[in-house]
């Protein structure tokens, strides 16, 4: 019974993978096995094994024997090492406190006061993002510079090749500095140019394009009151300028976003970050009384500092993501 | 209990027409092939489960959300085999020993030496 399965198992598998039928008594040969790489013969002066000095004996030996006792050796290590890790890592899960007991060290003071006083203090519905924007927001600070961070660079060094090869042209147009030329190299060439001209995705763009803008800026802008906020909404506004960009090609989206605004956006955004939070740590430090009102909780105008924080980091993450995909997809924003 | 029994052949049969593609896709062995019956499976299949769950549920404003994922896989995902079925034939040198098609666009722009 269980062999009949198997068979026809075997058979449907054949079927889906389209080998035909397999034959019965199949005799798979043996292949020769293969010449191992790294081992020599022996050679002639193997022979005369007794009159060489121990050191030659010694030689011998580690180039006849060395290799197999290395990986002999490596082996047994490397499953030595794997079962202490594993039995180090294993008494130490034997060790931890029971998931969600509420005596657990998680559960102390700081998890008590977000959830009791986060709306009152920080004004926001949503406390992730009170935690993430106001307790912690100097961390988010640091990701968001991180990332406007990396879109520089990495505008820093394509651009500067597409500088390069801009004069390498230039150098061959005017014939003058073509030793130039031959030390970067000739410019890149690109096999297949993908066409921006399909009109089938043109229109679905264009009906989808306003409703995911639409769904980034209310992500963006609500980010206090319901999940969301900068990070997410920032990379929803960013699809669908890559959309855009896909669709209509590069030159569209140049004409509403091109490097001087992902660059001016950018700084702005992240100085006023720094300046807004700056003022309120400053505040908070000193116990002075900052004039930032919270609002009442669940208006769209309440929360303090995190909805302007929150439209600054989907600025710079939306321009970041769609900076990252038109400079390796075309070379440049 | 009516409602119960319409929902459960809708999404049976929704995953039927899966596993099917599932099947189909490895079965198949060129790209086009593929991409074709993975476009099947997610309309007709995906259409079938989630019009089970409206049933399931009723008219509420769940369903209505349900609706739009339905309008919105059905509006994006024959596009999305479009562009990968697309890209296969303007990149795949060996496509004529693959396949019989017709080079239906203007002056043939599909000759790989031009400039496309």
């Amino acid at each position: 019974m269980n062999e009949e399965i198997k068979a026809i198992w075997r058979s449907f598998y054949d079927w889906v993978v389209g080998n035909g039928p397999r034959p019965e008594n199949e005799v798979i040969p043996d292949e020769p096995p293969p010449d191992l790489p790294f081992t020599r013969k022996p050679k002639d002066k193997f022979s005369r094994f007794h009159e060489a000095t121990l050191k030659e004996r010694y030689n011998q030996w580690m180039e006849i024997h060395g290799l197999h006792m290395f990986s002999a050796l490596y082996s047994g290590i490397s499953v030595l090492t794997c079962i202490v890790i594993v039995s180090l890592l294993l008494a130490t899960v034997a060790e931890l406190p029971p998931f969600g007991d509420e005596r657990n060290p998680a559960n102390n003071e700081v998890i008590r006061r977000y959830v009791e006083r986060g709306g009152k203090e920080t004004g926001a519905q949503n406390i992730v993002a009170g935690l993430i924007l106001d307790y912690r927001a100097f961390d988010t600070f640091g990701e968001s510079a991180v990332l406007f961070t990396a879109a520089v660079s990495v505008l820093m060094l394509l651009g500067a090749s597409r500088r390069n090869n801009a004069d390498d042209e230039q150098a061959m147009k005017g014939n003058d500095s073509g030793k130039n030329f031959m030390q970067r190299g000739p410019p890149s060439v690109r096999l297949h140019t993908f066409r921006r001209d399909d009109a089938i995705l043109r229109g679905v763009a264009s009906l989808s394009m306003p409703v995911i803008m639409m769904m980034g800026c209310v992500v963006v802008i609500n980010g206090h009151l319901s999940p969301g906020g900068g990070f997410s909404g920032g990379a929803i506004l960013s699809t669908a300028l890559i959309l855009c960009a896909n669709a209509y090609g590069f030159e569209r989206v140049h004409s509403f976003f091109n490097e001087r605004t992902f660059i001016t956006t950018s700084s702005t955004a992240l100085m006023i970050y720094a300046l807004s939070k700056g003022y309120s740590f400053f505040t908070g430090a000193n116990d002075i009384h900052s004039v930032i009102p919270k609002g009442t909780i669940g208006n769209i105008l309440s929360g303090g500092l995190i909805l302007p924080l929150n439209i600054c980091v989907g600025l710079i993450v939306a321009g970041t993501l769609y900076g990252f995909y038109a400079l390796f997809s075309e070379g440049e924003i | 209990m009516i409602r119960i029994i319409i929902a459960g052949a809708l999404m049976i049969s929704g995953l039927f027409v899966l596993g099917i593609a599932t099947i189909g896709i490895f079965r198949f062995s060129t790209m086009l092939n593929r991409i074709h019956v993975a476009a099947k499976c997610d309309t007709l299949g995906a259409l079938l489960v989630l019009s089970g769950l409206i049933v399931l549920s009723g008219f509420n404003v769940f369903s209505l959300k349900l609706l739009l994922v339905i309008a919105f896989l059905w509006m994006c995902n024959p596009v999305a085999s479009h562009l990968v079925a697309r890209a296969e034939v303007r990149t795949n040198p060996n496509l004529e020993s693959i396949c019989d098609f017709v080079d239906m666009t203007e002056g043939g722009e599909l000759n790989h030496d031009a400039d496309n």
